[in-house]
Protein backbone atom coordinates (compact mmCIF):
# COMPACT_ATOMS: atom_id res chain seq x y z
CA UNK A 1 0.00 0.00 0.00
CA UNK A 2 1.17 2.92 -0.99
CA UNK A 3 0.22 6.76 0.05
CA UNK A 4 -0.70 9.54 -2.26
CA UNK A 5 2.27 11.72 -1.65
CA UNK A 6 4.55 8.68 -1.89
CA UNK A 7 3.20 7.53 -5.19
CA UNK A 8 3.30 11.13 -6.68
CA UNK A 9 7.31 11.15 -5.53
CA UNK A 10 7.80 7.47 -7.20
CA UNK A 11 6.01 8.37 -10.44
CA UNK A 12 8.41 11.93 -10.66
CA UNK A 13 11.46 9.53 -9.98
CA UNK A 14 10.49 6.73 -12.50
CA UNK A 15 9.99 9.42 -14.96
CA UNK A 16 13.29 11.14 -14.86
CA UNK A 17 15.07 7.41 -14.80
CA UNK A 18 12.92 6.70 -18.09
CA UNK A 19 13.73 9.89 -19.71
CA UNK A 20 17.55 8.93 -18.36
CA UNK A 21 17.66 11.39 -16.18
CA UNK A 22 19.89 9.67 -13.43
CA UNK A 23 18.76 8.62 -9.64
CA UNK A 24 18.21 4.77 -11.05
CA UNK A 25 19.47 3.85 -7.91
CA UNK A 26 17.32 5.86 -5.64
CA UNK A 27 14.17 4.62 -7.94
CA UNK A 28 14.90 0.93 -7.41
CA UNK A 29 15.69 1.57 -3.62
CA UNK A 30 11.46 3.43 -3.39
CA UNK A 31 10.48 0.29 -5.59
CA UNK A 32 11.92 -1.79 -3.32
CA UNK A 33 10.84 0.47 0.26
CA UNK A 34 7.26 0.33 -1.09
CA UNK A 35 7.17 -2.91 -2.24
CA UNK A 36 5.84 -1.65 -5.42
CA UNK A 37 5.52 -3.94 -8.31
CA UNK A 38 7.06 -2.31 -11.43
CA UNK A 39 8.79 -5.62 -12.74
CA UNK A 40 9.54 -4.36 -16.14
CA UNK A 41 10.79 -0.99 -14.73
CA UNK A 42 13.50 -2.84 -12.50
CA UNK A 43 14.07 -5.06 -14.94
CA UNK A 44 15.60 -2.70 -16.87
CA UNK A 45 17.16 -0.19 -14.96
CA UNK A 46 18.74 -2.42 -12.72
CA UNK A 47 20.10 -4.31 -15.43
CA UNK A 48 21.58 -1.48 -16.22
CA UNK A 49 23.60 -1.45 -13.20
CA UNK A 50 24.10 -4.81 -13.45
CA UNK A 51 25.76 -4.30 -16.67
CA UNK A 52 27.92 -1.48 -15.48
CA UNK A 53 30.53 -2.80 -13.58
CA UNK A 54 31.65 0.31 -12.37
CA UNK A 55 27.68 1.63 -11.52
CA UNK A 56 27.74 -1.83 -9.79
CA UNK A 57 31.21 -1.71 -7.61
CA UNK A 58 29.91 1.87 -6.43
CA UNK A 59 27.05 0.11 -4.86
CA UNK A 60 29.13 -1.71 -2.26
CA UNK A 61 27.09 -4.50 -0.53
CA UNK A 62 23.99 -3.40 -1.96
CA UNK A 63 24.88 -4.84 -4.95
CA UNK A 64 23.63 -8.63 -3.72
CA UNK A 65 20.71 -6.73 -3.07
CA UNK A 66 20.35 -5.63 -6.44
CA UNK A 67 20.80 -8.82 -7.89
CA UNK A 68 18.21 -10.42 -6.09
CA UNK A 69 15.64 -7.69 -6.86
CA UNK A 70 16.68 -7.86 -10.43
CA UNK A 71 16.23 -11.59 -10.39
CA UNK A 72 12.45 -11.35 -8.73
CA UNK A 73 11.36 -8.77 -11.13
CA UNK A 74 13.04 -10.99 -14.11
CA UNK A 75 10.89 -14.02 -13.31
CA UNK A 76 8.09 -11.61 -13.05
CA UNK A 77 8.43 -10.86 -17.01
CA UNK A 78 9.26 -14.27 -17.69
CA UNK A 79 12.86 -13.44 -18.31
CA UNK A 80 14.47 -16.63 -16.57
CA UNK A 81 17.57 -15.97 -18.64
CA UNK A 82 18.12 -13.03 -16.89
CA UNK A 83 17.17 -14.70 -13.36
CA UNK A 84 19.26 -17.47 -13.71
CA UNK A 85 22.35 -15.51 -14.15
CA UNK A 86 21.59 -13.53 -11.26
CA UNK A 87 20.62 -16.17 -8.89
CA UNK A 88 23.88 -18.07 -10.06
CA UNK A 89 25.78 -15.41 -8.95
CA UNK A 90 24.06 -14.74 -5.70
CA UNK A 91 24.63 -18.65 -5.21
CA UNK A 92 28.07 -18.50 -5.83
CA UNK A 93 28.47 -15.45 -2.98
CA UNK A 94 26.11 -17.30 -0.50
CA UNK A 95 26.23 -20.71 -0.69
CA UNK A 96 24.50 -21.55 2.09
CA UNK A 97 21.74 -19.15 2.28
CA UNK A 98 18.09 -19.62 2.78
CA UNK A 99 17.66 -16.25 1.41
CA UNK A 100 19.40 -17.46 -2.15
CA UNK A 101 17.35 -21.05 -1.59
CA UNK A 102 14.28 -19.32 -1.45
CA UNK A 103 15.19 -17.61 -5.38
CA UNK A 104 16.15 -20.91 -6.23
CA UNK A 105 12.45 -22.53 -5.19
CA UNK A 106 10.92 -19.05 -7.20
CA UNK A 107 13.31 -19.86 -10.29
CA UNK A 108 11.69 -22.72 -10.51
CA UNK A 109 7.99 -21.51 -9.70
CA UNK A 110 8.55 -19.05 -12.63
CA UNK A 111 9.62 -21.98 -14.84
CA UNK A 112 5.95 -23.55 -13.92
CA UNK A 113 7.23 -26.62 -12.49
CA UNK A 114 5.40 -26.18 -9.35
CA UNK A 115 5.88 -29.71 -7.65
CA UNK A 116 9.67 -29.37 -7.51
CA UNK A 117 9.39 -25.93 -6.39
CA UNK A 118 7.11 -27.09 -4.13
CA UNK A 119 9.95 -29.68 -2.77
CA UNK A 120 12.15 -27.39 -2.75
CA UNK A 121 10.05 -25.34 -0.51
CA UNK A 122 9.35 -27.86 1.57
CA UNK A 123 13.06 -28.82 2.27
CA UNK A 124 14.00 -25.74 3.13
CA UNK A 125 10.22 -25.18 5.61
CA UNK A 126 12.07 -28.72 7.41
CA UNK A 127 15.35 -26.24 8.53
CA UNK A 128 13.63 -23.05 9.03
CA UNK A 129 9.98 -23.96 9.53
CA UNK A 130 8.98 -20.12 10.15
CA UNK A 131 10.05 -18.75 7.43
CA UNK A 132 6.70 -16.64 6.54
CA UNK A 133 8.36 -15.66 2.79
CA UNK A 134 8.62 -19.07 1.73
CA UNK A 135 5.11 -20.20 3.11
CA UNK A 136 4.08 -17.35 1.58
CA UNK A 137 5.11 -18.75 -1.67
CA UNK A 138 3.60 -22.01 -1.48
CA UNK A 139 0.25 -20.15 -0.88
CA UNK A 140 0.88 -18.11 -3.97
CA UNK A 141 1.67 -21.00 -5.60
CA UNK A 142 -1.77 -22.99 -5.23
CA UNK A 143 -3.02 -19.53 -5.90
CA UNK A 144 -1.21 -19.35 -9.49
CA UNK A 145 -2.41 -22.94 -10.36
CA UNK A 146 -6.03 -22.06 -9.73
CA UNK A 147 -6.15 -24.25 -6.73
CA UNK A 148 -7.98 -21.43 -4.84
CA UNK A 149 -9.41 -24.12 -1.96
CA UNK A 150 -5.34 -25.23 -1.10
CA UNK A 151 -4.75 -21.78 -1.40
CA UNK A 152 -7.38 -20.82 1.58
CA UNK A 153 -6.39 -23.76 3.78
CA UNK A 154 -2.59 -23.38 3.67
CA UNK A 155 -3.65 -19.47 4.51
CA UNK A 156 -5.67 -20.91 7.43
CA UNK A 157 -2.85 -22.81 8.54
CA UNK A 158 -0.55 -20.32 8.32
CA UNK A 159 -2.77 -18.00 10.27
CA UNK A 160 -2.74 -20.06 12.91
CA UNK A 161 0.90 -19.86 13.58
CA UNK A 162 1.44 -15.71 11.82
CA UNK A 163 -1.75 -14.61 13.76
CA UNK A 164 -0.39 -10.86 13.53
CA UNK A 165 0.03 -10.77 9.79
CA UNK A 166 -2.15 -8.30 9.08
CA UNK A 167 -1.68 -8.35 5.23
CA UNK A 168 -2.30 -12.09 4.97
CA UNK A 169 -5.85 -11.19 6.49
CA UNK A 170 -6.40 -9.38 3.70
CA UNK A 171 -5.46 -11.52 1.35
CA UNK A 172 -7.72 -14.78 2.68
CA UNK A 173 -10.59 -11.81 3.19
CA UNK A 174 -10.12 -10.76 -0.44
CA UNK A 175 -9.65 -14.28 -1.94
CA UNK A 176 -12.74 -15.01 -0.16
CA UNK A 177 -14.86 -11.99 -1.50
CA UNK A 178 -13.79 -13.18 -4.98
CA UNK A 179 -15.30 -16.55 -4.55
CA UNK A 180 -18.47 -14.84 -2.82
CA UNK A 181 -18.05 -16.09 0.65
CA UNK A 182 -18.73 -12.85 2.56
CA UNK A 183 -19.82 -13.78 5.76
CA UNK A 184 -15.84 -15.82 5.89
CA UNK A 185 -15.06 -12.56 4.53
CA UNK A 186 -16.23 -10.44 7.30
CA UNK A 187 -14.91 -12.54 10.21
CA UNK A 188 -11.50 -11.91 8.52
CA UNK A 189 -12.36 -7.90 8.51
CA UNK A 190 -13.28 -8.34 11.79
CA UNK A 191 -10.10 -9.74 13.26
CA UNK A 192 -8.33 -6.90 11.11
CA UNK A 193 -10.55 -4.18 12.51
CA UNK A 194 -9.95 -5.87 16.25
CA UNK A 195 -6.08 -6.07 15.88
CA UNK A 196 -5.84 -2.29 14.16
CA UNK A 197 -8.76 -0.58 15.32
CA UNK A 198 -7.80 2.73 13.79
CA UNK A 199 -7.11 1.31 10.20
CA UNK A 200 -10.38 3.16 8.08
CA UNK A 201 -9.08 0.73 5.74
CA UNK A 202 -10.45 -2.10 7.49
CA UNK A 203 -13.91 -0.45 8.92
CA UNK A 204 -14.70 0.65 5.12
CA UNK A 205 -14.14 -2.94 3.87
CA UNK A 206 -16.19 -4.61 6.04
CA UNK A 207 -18.96 -2.36 5.82
CA UNK A 208 -18.92 -3.23 1.70
CA UNK A 209 -19.15 -7.15 2.93
CA UNK A 210 -21.96 -6.12 4.93
CA UNK A 211 -23.84 -4.30 2.67
CA UNK A 212 -23.22 -6.50 -0.04
CA UNK A 213 -24.73 -9.52 2.41
CA UNK A 214 -27.73 -7.35 2.80
CA UNK A 215 -30.15 -7.99 5.62
CA UNK A 216 -31.73 -5.00 7.91
CA UNK A 217 -29.06 -5.81 10.63
CA UNK A 218 -26.07 -6.29 8.70
CA UNK A 219 -26.67 -3.09 6.74
CA UNK A 220 -27.29 -0.99 9.94
CA UNK A 221 -24.23 -2.88 11.20
CA UNK A 222 -22.62 -1.65 7.89
CA UNK A 223 -23.93 2.06 8.26
CA UNK A 224 -21.88 2.36 11.77
CA UNK A 225 -18.63 0.89 9.91
CA UNK A 226 -18.89 3.56 7.06
CA UNK A 227 -19.82 6.14 9.77
CA UNK A 228 -16.32 4.80 11.85
CA UNK A 229 -14.74 5.31 8.59
CA UNK A 230 -15.13 8.89 8.04
CA UNK A 231 -14.93 9.78 11.35
CA UNK A 232 -11.18 7.73 11.09
CA UNK A 233 -10.54 9.72 7.67
CA UNK A 234 -11.67 12.84 8.58
CA UNK A 235 -14.67 12.88 6.68
CA UNK A 236 -12.65 12.81 3.68
CA UNK A 237 -13.50 9.06 2.30
CA UNK A 238 -15.86 8.97 -0.73
CA UNK A 239 -16.68 5.38 -0.92
CA UNK A 240 -17.42 5.69 3.22
CA UNK A 241 -19.99 9.35 2.13
CA UNK A 242 -21.50 6.76 -0.60
CA UNK A 243 -21.55 4.33 1.41
CA UNK A 244 -23.77 6.10 4.01
CA UNK A 245 -26.14 7.22 1.34
CA UNK A 246 -26.87 3.60 -0.33
CA UNK A 247 -26.86 1.65 3.12
CA UNK A 248 -29.59 4.31 4.33
CA UNK A 249 -31.34 4.03 1.12
CA UNK A 250 -31.54 0.30 1.47
CA UNK A 251 -32.52 0.38 4.91
CA UNK A 252 -35.06 3.10 3.57
CA UNK A 253 -36.64 0.33 1.22
CA UNK A 254 -36.14 -2.57 3.67
CA UNK A 255 -38.34 -0.85 6.08
CA UNK A 256 -40.88 0.70 3.53
CA UNK A 257 -40.00 4.23 4.42
CA UNK A 258 -40.93 3.84 7.77
CA UNK A 259 -38.65 6.49 9.19
CA UNK A 260 -36.08 5.98 11.35
CA UNK A 261 -35.18 8.35 14.04
CA UNK A 262 -31.67 8.17 14.14
CA UNK A 263 -29.80 8.22 11.02
CA UNK A 264 -31.70 10.19 9.01
CA UNK A 265 -29.11 12.99 9.61
CA UNK A 266 -26.41 11.35 9.27
CA UNK A 267 -27.28 10.34 5.53
CA UNK A 268 -28.14 14.03 4.58
CA UNK A 269 -24.75 15.35 5.61
CA UNK A 270 -23.11 12.37 4.12
CA UNK A 271 -24.95 14.07 0.88
CA UNK A 272 -23.85 17.39 1.26
CA UNK A 273 -20.41 16.45 2.46
CA UNK A 274 -20.52 14.65 -1.19
CA UNK A 275 -22.24 17.56 -2.99
CA UNK A 276 -19.49 20.01 -1.53
CA UNK A 277 -16.65 17.74 -2.59
CA UNK A 278 -17.66 16.87 -6.54
CA UNK A 279 -18.59 21.23 -6.75
CA UNK A 280 -14.83 21.94 -5.87
CA UNK A 281 -12.77 18.79 -7.31
CA UNK A 282 -15.29 17.06 -9.89
CA UNK A 283 -18.20 20.18 -11.61
CA UNK A 284 -18.42 18.66 -14.28
CA UNK A 285 -19.99 15.16 -12.39
CA UNK A 286 -22.02 17.11 -10.15
CA UNK A 287 -25.46 16.52 -12.15
CA UNK A 288 -24.36 12.73 -12.09
CA UNK A 289 -23.87 13.19 -8.02
CA UNK A 290 -27.36 14.82 -7.89
CA UNK A 291 -29.27 12.31 -10.22
CA UNK A 292 -27.76 9.54 -7.72
CA UNK A 293 -28.38 10.84 -4.36
CA UNK A 294 -31.88 11.35 -6.24
CA UNK A 295 -31.86 7.79 -7.17
CA UNK A 296 -31.40 7.42 -3.58
CA UNK A 297 -34.34 9.31 -2.41
CA UNK A 298 -32.26 11.22 0.11
CA UNK B 1 -32.64 -17.08 -28.93
CA UNK B 2 -28.70 -16.96 -28.72
CA UNK B 3 -28.64 -18.54 -32.19
CA UNK B 4 -29.29 -15.11 -33.69
CA UNK B 5 -27.62 -12.79 -31.59
CA UNK B 6 -25.28 -10.48 -33.50
CA UNK B 7 -23.41 -8.02 -31.53
CA UNK B 8 -21.54 -5.57 -33.00
CA UNK B 9 -18.67 -3.66 -30.91
CA UNK B 10 -17.21 0.57 -31.90
CA UNK B 11 -13.15 0.33 -31.85
CA UNK B 12 -13.38 2.92 -28.67
CA UNK B 13 -15.27 0.48 -26.50
CA UNK B 14 -13.20 -2.55 -27.85
CA UNK B 15 -9.61 -0.73 -27.53
CA UNK B 16 -10.52 0.83 -23.51
CA UNK B 17 -11.54 -2.44 -22.37
CA UNK B 18 -8.07 -4.17 -23.15
CA UNK B 19 -6.28 -1.45 -22.45
CA UNK B 20 -8.13 -1.11 -18.43
CA UNK B 21 -6.91 -5.02 -18.12
CA UNK B 22 -3.69 -4.24 -19.54
CA UNK B 23 -3.22 -1.38 -16.86
CA UNK B 24 -3.90 -3.92 -14.14
CA UNK B 25 -1.63 -7.09 -15.20
CA UNK B 26 -2.25 -8.50 -12.15
CA UNK B 27 -5.34 -8.18 -10.71
CA UNK B 28 -9.02 -8.83 -12.11
CA UNK B 29 -10.63 -6.34 -13.97
CA UNK B 30 -13.94 -5.41 -15.19
CA UNK B 31 -16.54 -2.84 -16.81
CA UNK B 32 -20.18 -2.28 -18.49
CA UNK B 33 -21.19 -2.11 -21.67
CA UNK B 34 -23.12 0.23 -23.29
CA UNK B 35 -25.23 0.42 -26.38
CA UNK B 36 -28.17 0.46 -27.72
CA UNK B 37 -29.98 -2.08 -30.31
CA UNK B 38 -29.64 -0.93 -33.97
CA UNK B 39 -30.93 -1.90 -37.16
CA UNK B 40 -31.47 -5.51 -38.29
CA UNK B 41 -31.35 -5.97 -34.13
CA UNK B 42 -27.88 -6.17 -34.34
CA UNK B 43 -27.05 -4.51 -30.76
CA UNK B 44 -24.45 -1.76 -30.84
CA UNK B 45 -22.02 -1.86 -27.83
CA UNK B 46 -20.95 1.95 -28.23
CA UNK B 47 -18.65 2.69 -25.13
CA UNK B 48 -17.47 0.52 -22.05
CA UNK B 49 -16.93 2.25 -19.13
CA UNK B 50 -14.15 0.19 -16.82
CA UNK B 51 -15.25 -0.23 -13.34
CA UNK B 52 -12.89 -1.82 -11.14
CA UNK B 53 -9.84 -3.61 -10.61
CA UNK B 54 -9.64 -4.71 -6.98
CA UNK B 55 -12.27 -6.63 -4.90
CA UNK B 56 -14.91 -6.86 -7.24
CA UNK B 57 -17.38 -9.43 -5.61
CA UNK B 58 -18.63 -6.14 -3.85
CA UNK B 59 -21.68 -4.43 -3.91
CA UNK B 60 -21.13 -0.28 -3.40
CA UNK B 61 -19.53 0.80 -6.04
CA UNK B 62 -21.15 -1.99 -8.19
CA UNK B 63 -24.27 -0.43 -7.44
CA UNK B 64 -23.37 3.38 -7.71
CA UNK B 65 -21.42 3.08 -10.80
CA UNK B 66 -24.70 1.35 -12.26
CA UNK B 67 -26.58 4.26 -11.62
CA UNK B 68 -24.71 6.94 -12.64
CA UNK B 69 -23.65 5.11 -15.83
CA UNK B 70 -27.78 4.55 -16.44
CA UNK B 71 -28.27 8.27 -16.10
CA UNK B 72 -25.46 9.54 -17.77
CA UNK B 73 -25.91 7.45 -21.31
CA UNK B 74 -29.58 7.15 -20.84
CA UNK B 75 -30.31 11.02 -21.77
CA UNK B 76 -28.22 10.05 -24.94
CA UNK B 77 -30.60 6.82 -25.39
CA UNK B 78 -28.29 4.49 -24.58
CA UNK B 79 -28.44 1.96 -22.13
CA UNK B 80 -26.55 -0.75 -20.32
CA UNK B 81 -26.49 -3.87 -22.68
CA UNK B 82 -23.63 -5.93 -21.36
CA UNK B 83 -20.28 -6.31 -19.48
CA UNK B 84 -16.74 -6.98 -19.21
CA UNK B 85 -14.54 -9.30 -17.00
CA UNK B 86 -10.88 -10.04 -17.33
CA UNK B 87 -9.00 -12.72 -14.84
CA UNK B 88 -6.44 -12.48 -12.71
CA UNK B 89 -4.66 -15.16 -13.78
CA UNK B 90 -3.26 -15.37 -17.32
CA UNK B 91 -4.25 -18.71 -17.84
CA UNK B 92 -7.51 -18.86 -16.38
CA UNK B 93 -9.83 -18.66 -19.28
CA UNK B 94 -13.17 -19.44 -17.68
CA UNK B 95 -16.35 -16.92 -16.94
CA UNK B 96 -16.13 -16.86 -12.80
CA UNK B 97 -19.06 -16.51 -10.83
CA UNK B 98 -19.09 -13.37 -9.99
CA UNK B 99 -18.86 -12.13 -13.53
CA UNK B 100 -21.80 -14.61 -14.12
CA UNK B 101 -23.94 -12.90 -11.14
CA UNK B 102 -23.16 -9.36 -12.49
CA UNK B 103 -24.23 -10.44 -16.14
CA UNK B 104 -27.51 -12.30 -14.38
CA UNK B 105 -28.46 -8.57 -13.40
CA UNK B 106 -28.11 -7.43 -16.67
CA UNK B 107 -29.69 -9.68 -18.16
CA UNK B 108 -33.18 -8.94 -16.48
CA UNK B 109 -33.07 -5.49 -17.61
CA UNK B 110 -31.62 -6.37 -21.03
CA UNK B 111 -32.49 -9.82 -22.20
CA UNK B 112 -29.83 -9.63 -25.10
CA UNK B 113 -27.14 -8.95 -22.61
CA UNK B 114 -23.68 -10.58 -23.38
CA UNK B 115 -20.99 -11.00 -21.52
CA UNK B 116 -17.37 -10.32 -23.07
CA UNK B 117 -14.02 -12.09 -21.59
CA UNK B 118 -10.92 -10.89 -22.19
CA UNK B 119 -8.76 -13.98 -23.83
CA UNK B 120 -5.32 -13.21 -23.07
CA UNK B 121 -4.06 -15.97 -25.25
CA UNK B 122 -5.34 -14.19 -28.38
CA UNK B 123 -3.98 -10.92 -26.92
CA UNK B 124 -0.76 -12.01 -26.44
CA UNK B 125 -0.69 -13.91 -29.96
CA UNK B 126 -1.57 -10.12 -31.71
CA UNK B 127 1.82 -8.92 -32.19
CA UNK B 128 2.47 -11.76 -34.24
CA UNK B 129 -0.69 -12.18 -36.50
CA UNK B 130 -2.86 -9.89 -38.50
CA UNK B 131 -6.12 -11.12 -37.17
CA UNK B 132 -9.32 -8.86 -37.06
CA UNK B 133 -11.47 -10.68 -34.84
CA UNK B 134 -11.27 -9.20 -31.12
CA UNK B 135 -9.17 -10.85 -28.97
CA UNK B 136 -12.37 -11.95 -26.44
CA UNK B 137 -14.60 -14.56 -26.08
CA UNK B 138 -18.28 -13.75 -25.28
CA UNK B 139 -21.28 -14.90 -23.31
CA UNK B 140 -24.97 -15.10 -24.16
CA UNK B 141 -28.01 -16.44 -21.96
CA UNK B 142 -29.48 -19.17 -23.85
CA UNK B 143 -32.74 -20.63 -23.33
CA UNK B 144 -31.98 -22.31 -20.15
CA UNK B 145 -30.67 -19.86 -18.98
CA UNK B 146 -27.30 -20.42 -18.50
CA UNK B 147 -24.28 -18.40 -20.07
CA UNK B 148 -23.15 -20.12 -23.41
CA UNK B 149 -20.01 -19.44 -24.97
CA UNK B 150 -20.52 -17.68 -28.17
CA UNK B 151 -19.04 -17.43 -31.68
CA UNK B 152 -18.32 -21.41 -31.90
CA UNK B 153 -19.18 -23.28 -35.49
CA UNK B 154 -22.52 -24.00 -33.34
CA UNK B 155 -23.53 -21.10 -33.67
CA UNK B 156 -24.37 -19.20 -30.68
CA UNK B 157 -24.32 -15.58 -32.50
CA UNK B 158 -21.31 -13.23 -33.50
CA UNK B 159 -19.48 -10.56 -32.25
CA UNK B 160 -17.67 -8.38 -34.35
CA UNK B 161 -15.36 -4.65 -33.91
CA UNK B 162 -17.17 -2.13 -36.26
CA UNK B 163 -13.90 -0.91 -37.40
CA UNK B 164 -11.97 -3.57 -39.24
CA UNK B 165 -8.04 -1.50 -38.14
CA UNK B 166 -9.28 -1.68 -34.48
CA UNK B 167 -6.47 -4.30 -33.31
CA UNK B 168 -3.68 -2.29 -35.65
CA UNK B 169 -4.82 0.54 -33.21
CA UNK B 170 -4.90 -1.52 -30.12
CA UNK B 171 -1.32 -2.76 -30.89
CA UNK B 172 -0.01 0.83 -31.74
CA UNK B 173 -1.76 2.15 -28.23
CA UNK B 174 -0.12 -0.56 -26.47
CA UNK B 175 3.29 0.16 -27.36
CA UNK B 176 2.74 3.61 -26.55
CA UNK B 177 1.36 2.74 -23.01
CA UNK B 178 -1.54 4.56 -23.59
CA UNK B 179 -3.17 2.39 -21.05
CA UNK B 180 -1.57 4.29 -18.07
CA UNK B 181 -3.99 6.82 -18.90
CA UNK B 182 -7.15 4.34 -18.26
CA UNK B 183 -9.45 5.55 -15.49
CA UNK B 184 -12.05 3.11 -13.82
CA UNK B 185 -14.78 3.58 -11.42
CA UNK B 186 -12.43 2.38 -8.44
CA UNK B 187 -9.85 5.30 -9.11
CA UNK B 188 -12.41 8.12 -9.38
CA UNK B 189 -13.66 6.84 -6.04
CA UNK B 190 -10.31 7.07 -4.37
CA UNK B 191 -10.14 10.29 -5.90
CA UNK B 192 -13.17 12.03 -7.74
CA UNK B 193 -11.22 14.51 -9.66
CA UNK B 194 -10.44 11.72 -11.96
CA UNK B 195 -12.96 11.29 -15.10
CA UNK B 196 -14.13 7.42 -15.21
CA UNK B 197 -15.81 8.56 -18.80
CA UNK B 198 -12.17 8.64 -19.38
CA UNK B 199 -13.34 11.76 -21.98
CA UNK B 200 -10.19 12.69 -23.88
CA UNK B 201 -8.98 9.33 -24.54
CA UNK B 202 -8.99 9.11 -27.98
CA UNK B 203 -9.04 12.81 -28.79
Amino acid sequence: MVGATEAVELNRLENQVDNGGGGDWEYLCLVRKFKVRRSDKVLKHGLSILNDSRKRSKLGGEEWTLYEQVAIAAMDCQRIDIAKDCVKVLQKQFPESVRVGRLEGMLVEAKGSYEDADNIYESLLEDNPLDQVIHKRRIAMSKAQGNISEAITRLNKYLEIFMADHDAWRELAEIYVSLQMYKQAAFCYEELILCQPSVPLYHLAYADVLYTIGGQENLQTAKKYYASTIDLTGGKNTRALYGICLSSSAIGQLTKGRKEKEGTELQSLAATALEKDYKKRSPNKLPLLTATLKNLKL
Amino acid sequence: MGGELKYEIGQNAYIKLVLHALKHKTSSVNGILVGRVGKDDVIEISDSIPLSHSQIGLLPALELALIQIEEHYGSQGMSVVGYYHGNERYDDAELGNVAKRIGDHIHKYFPQAVVILLDNKKLEALPKGKGLSPVVEFYTKDASKTWRQGGGSDGGGRLTIREPSSNIVLLDYISSEKWKEVVDFDDHLDDISKDWLNPGMFK
